[in-house]
């Protein structure tokens, strides 16, 4: 019995891994390959057509380009303002841990309820955040209605709830930084500013690298903002690869060319994160 | 003081303000909105509202599917909570204790899933689950739940038994227990930290998933809360004070274990291993 234990928790180790990972990620490519209109009808093997029709189209363009800004605009972003935060917090002042739990709130918040809350800050005739700029003599901006201003929606967003995670890291990471190293260079006289750039910074790329990997993972990925925010309008203005995939395979019930995009994404990122271990290698970073 | 260091002083406060103004003024506007007489929202729409009401609560949990779909996000959660825990904790003690090739596997398929977009795991699990009858389930949302909770777990907890030696267990053995009884009573108490990081983060992302809940539920019984506000919005008739209180009492149990946990929520984050 007690033999047993360590290699049957391995053998339900190998048997969810299968099943919940292995197994549909073959699964999914697999559907890429067919014609399926609906999962009940029989599947018509289609070969790359699913790809080629995909790869030909404008739309699909449309999205990686949309996803790159989206995720590129949004990842600088919440890097900036995440380390600005953590240098901010790091500081010694009255009310700083108030103030570190106060800025990680955004983090909890489902998806849902940021979307919800923006949208009910802008609404066009109750909102906030409308009032306000009606009462400064600001002109409106129509945040859902315009191509650039719906971009500029969904960053501002993915921006307020994901850079908690920047600052909480970065944060944690400040904290390892010997203080020799800050003592040194103020005895050279660096400034503030060369001090960050030539003791914090360097100390902290490391942490910094993963930071940026995983956000830009998942930047990439990331489907619920969008989608509740404007489903990828005006005109495809916002629509990403996620989106495209999403409305390819649910609402068109084009489920072959869904997977199509799915997998495409999932190279195109396979593709990044490698050449950024290339360019970063990871026993660096360990 | 020198007046550099007091203009340094008052910039480090006047920044302070403004970080705690941007992070805080939208949850503070929802709470406030959600407590708000209608009369004053569509009129006077003021900073601190001058009466309070909790109207909106009301209706909420009485005219709408609310209180279900609550029900159905709480099931879902602890029951992704639970099964995450279990198989993480197996898997990766086995993987951290047992010689043997190839277990490496493992921890790279779950690295991999890390990868995977959400929307790749969706189409076939919601495929397959058609197949067998399970579409349309609270079931099938936790088991596409877990398909993102269960690396999470295994990555964050394998990281945790490594660093935890060896002797201690076989000093356990050496006193007459069994290796389970090793395990439930040694690395088990000395792991709760991780434990309570992987669960807590499991709860996170369970309870306030939209994606999957988007591709796998149809019905109004089986909606989860995300779901169920969403579709609130989407509904011609939009009444802001019900989705903005439906919204604080989601994100209020959020916030009051974050009290409580905070420093197991900065650890996890600080491992890197945490989606979002």
């Amino acid at each position: 019995m007690t033999r047993w234990m360590l290699p049957g928790f391995l053998a339900v180790g190998v048997i969810a891994t299968l099943v919940l990972i292995v197994g549909p990620a073959i699964y999914a490519v697999s559907l890429s390959f067919y014609d399926a209109p609906s999962l009940t009808s029989e599947p018509q093997w289609v070969g790359l057509a699913k790809y080629a029709a995909v790869l030909q189209s404008a739309e699909f363009w449309n999205a990686l380009w949309n996803g790159i800004v989206y995720a590129g605009l949004s990842i600088v972003l919440q890097v900036v303002l995440g380390i600005g935060f953590a240098l901010l917090l790091n500081q010694r002042f009255f009310g700083r841990t108030l103030l570190r739990g106060v800025a990680f709130l955004p983090y909890l918040l489902p998806t849902v309820i940021a979307v919800l809350t923006f949208k009910w800050m802008v609404d066009g005739s109750l909102g906030i955040v409308t009032i306000t700029m009606d009462d400064l003599g600001l002109p409106p901006i129509y945040w859902f209605e315009t191509e650039t201003a719906s971009m500029v929606s969904v960053i501002l967003i993915s921006v307020w709830l994901w850079t908690p995670f920047v600052t909480t890291t970065f944060l944690a990471g400040l904290q390892t930084v010997p203080q020799q190293l800050y003592e040194a260079a103020r005895v050279d006289g660096a400034g503030p500013i060369r001090r960050f750039f030539h003791v914090t910074l360097p100390s902290l790329r490391p942490i910094l690298t993963v930071i940026i990997l995983l956000r830009s993972v998942w930047m990439f990925n990331k489907f619920d903002v969008i989608w509740l925010t404007t489903q990828g309008g005006p005109l495809g203005a916002t629509e990403h690869l996620p989106v495209l995939s999403y409305r390819k395979a649910f609402t068109l019930y084009d489920i072959g060319s869904g997977a199509a995009v799915a997998t495409l994404s999932f190279v195109v990122l396979m593709a990044v994160v490698s050449l950024y271990f290339l360019l970063f290698p990871m026993e660096k970073a360990k | 003081m020198t007046p550099s260091r007091i203009a340094g002083r008052a910039g480090v406060y006047v920044a302070a303000v403004v970080l705690a103004v941007y992070s805080a003024f939208p949850i503070y506007w929802m709470i406030v909105s959600s407590l708000r007489p209608t009369q004053d929202m569509l009129m006077n729409p003021t900073l601190v509202p001058d009466r309070l009401t909790l109207d909106y609560y009301i209706s909420l949990l009485a005219q709408t599917d609310y209180p279900r779909q609550f029900l159905n996000s709480l099931i879902v959660a602890v029951s992704t909570v639970v099964l995450t825990m279990v198989l993480s904790i197996m898997i990766a003690y086995g993987v951290t204790r047992q010689r043997i090739r190839g277990k490496q596997m493992i921890i790279g398929g779950m690295l991999y899933a890390y990868m995977f977009p959400p929307l790749l795991l969706a189409i076939p699990l919601y495929a397959m689950f058609a197949k067998v009858g399970l579409n349309d389930t609270l079931l099938s949302l936790v088991i596409s739940h877990l398909t993102i909770t269960m690396p999470l777990g295994v990555w964050f907890l394998w990281g945790f038994f490594k660093t935890m030696p060896f002797e201690l267990e076989e000093a356990a053995m050496v006193d007459g227990c069994t290796r389970l009884g090793a395990f439930l009573r040694v690395v088990l108490p000395l792991s709760v930290p991780g434990l309570v990081t992987v669960a807590i983060f499991a709860f996170l992302l369970s309870w306030t998933d939209y994606t999957f809940a988007l591709v796998m539920i149809g019905s109004d019984a089986n909606k989860t809360v995300p779901l169920g506000l969403a579709s609130m919005v989407g509904a011609f008739d939009l009444r802001w004070g019900d989705v903005m209180a439906g919204s604080t009492l989601i994100a209020l149990p959020l916030f009051a274990a974050f009290v409580m946990l905070s420093r197991y929520f900065v650890q996890g984050l600080t491992a890197g291993a945490v989606k979002g």
